[in-house]
């Protein structure tokens, strides 16, 4: 296997731990960082931005966006925090409202590129799918979760690690890689993240 | 429920492939410096579908609502550029004046007797509409991205 994107044994060297750190240790650091910016602390909006952009880039990134348009996504979520910074109902979970906020961004850019246009009003981020974003934030659980693929047969374990590590591929180059005539590619797609998200789910992870 | 894309985020932000980009969190950073402290924010209200849906060229409506004023921004996107026209209503006060924000940029206009204000030849991007009034908070529009 020559390729530099998936490397069979071992596939991922998780390297030192993304400025996240732990979600539930460091809640009380980010609610006092809301709170100190909610009240004109710029420094204090720096520490939340240097701690959630990686995951709220990948999070953009994960629904197939640009560059240009995960840059929208994520640069929207943020003035929505910059509007909502005194009404976050739990500032210990400014992490998982920025995730799921740069998620519903991602997904309206998606449908406008579509050609829907959405008008009125959409529900508070913050009652949204709570499990994913805390998935994204949890920078522990990501090591279980790439001994979770490494677990799987192929063509699963190939096909998860180009979705995770060579965003843009395309169908077309993701089906000549695994030898796979195009139109499986979708469906092959969703039996392995549907396996993948089992492992995770049952937390029987290997 | 945890989604595909939570997965492919997840695994992605482990392998550290596709890091951020450094313009990204500067701009975040940057963002801060669009907060107006205590204003009201007006949010994105319904608009009548006849009016609300774009049609061929035709501009975009879009309205926005807060403590009984409501915003409407009539949006034209020419030569990658966008145009606004709006119009405040109840009309505020003499002396009140509206702010038309982006990312990067601010710019003032009074509003004419009829509410009515508009700004030519912006960037696209993230837009917020904040209008200053003699009494009363500052309202601003929640933040609507343009594009061609």
């Amino acid at each position: 296997m020559a390729s530099p994107l998936y490397d069979p044994d071992p596939p991922y060297d998780p390297g030192p731990a993304p400025p996240g750190g732990s979600v539930v240790t460091e809640a009380p650091e980010h609610a006092r960082l809301l709170r100190a910016a909610a009240v004109g602390d710029h420094t204090a909006w720096d520490g939340l931005v240097e701690r959630f952009s990686p995951a709220m880039w990948a999070s953009a990134r994960a629904y197939g966006l640009s560059a240009a348009d995960a840059d929208d996504a994520v640069q929207g979520a943020w003035l929505r925090l910059l509007e909502s910074l005194h009404s976050i109902r739990d500032p210990r979970g400014v992490g998982r409202w920025l995730v799921t906020t740069t998620r519903r961004e991602a997904l309206r850019l998606l449908r406008e590129r579509r050609g829907e246009h959405l008008t009125g009003e959409e529900s508070p981020p913050d009652r949204q799918q709570p499990d994913a974003a805390a998935l994204v934030l949890d920078t522990e659980r990501a090591d279980l979760l790439w001994r979770a693929v490494a677990s799987l047969s192929e063509p699963c374990r190939t096909l998860l690690s180009l979705l995770a590590t060579a965003p843009g591929t395309g169908m077309q180059q993701i089906a000549t890689r695994l030898g796979m005539p195009r139109g499986s590619v979708g469906p092959t797609r969703a039996r392995c993240l549907r396996r993948l998200r089992t492992l995770v789910e049952e937390e029987t992870l290997p | 429920m945890i989604d595909d894309e939570a997965l492919i985020a997840a695994l992605s932000l482990a392998a550290g492939r596709d890091p951020v980009p450094a313009g990204v969190p500067a701009a975040a950073r940057h963002a801060y410096t669009r907060r107006t402290p205590g204003a009201v924010t007006a949010g994105r209200v319904g608009v009548p579908a006849a009016s609300g849906i774009r049609s061929g060229g035709g501009p975009r409506l879009l309205r926005f609502a807060a403590a009984g004023l409501a915003v409407d921004v009539e949006i034209t996107v020419t030569d990658g550029l966008v145009d606004l026209a709006g119009q405040v209503t109840p009309v505020p006060a003499p002396g009140a004046h509206v702010e038309i924000r982006t990312l990067h940029l601010g710019q003032t206009r009074a509003l004419s007797e009829t509410g009515h204000f508009a700004a030519t030849g912006l960037p696209p991007g993230w837009f917020s509409i904040v209008c200053h009034r003699p009494s009363g908070p500052p309202i601003a529009t929640s933040w609507a991205r343009i594009r061609p």
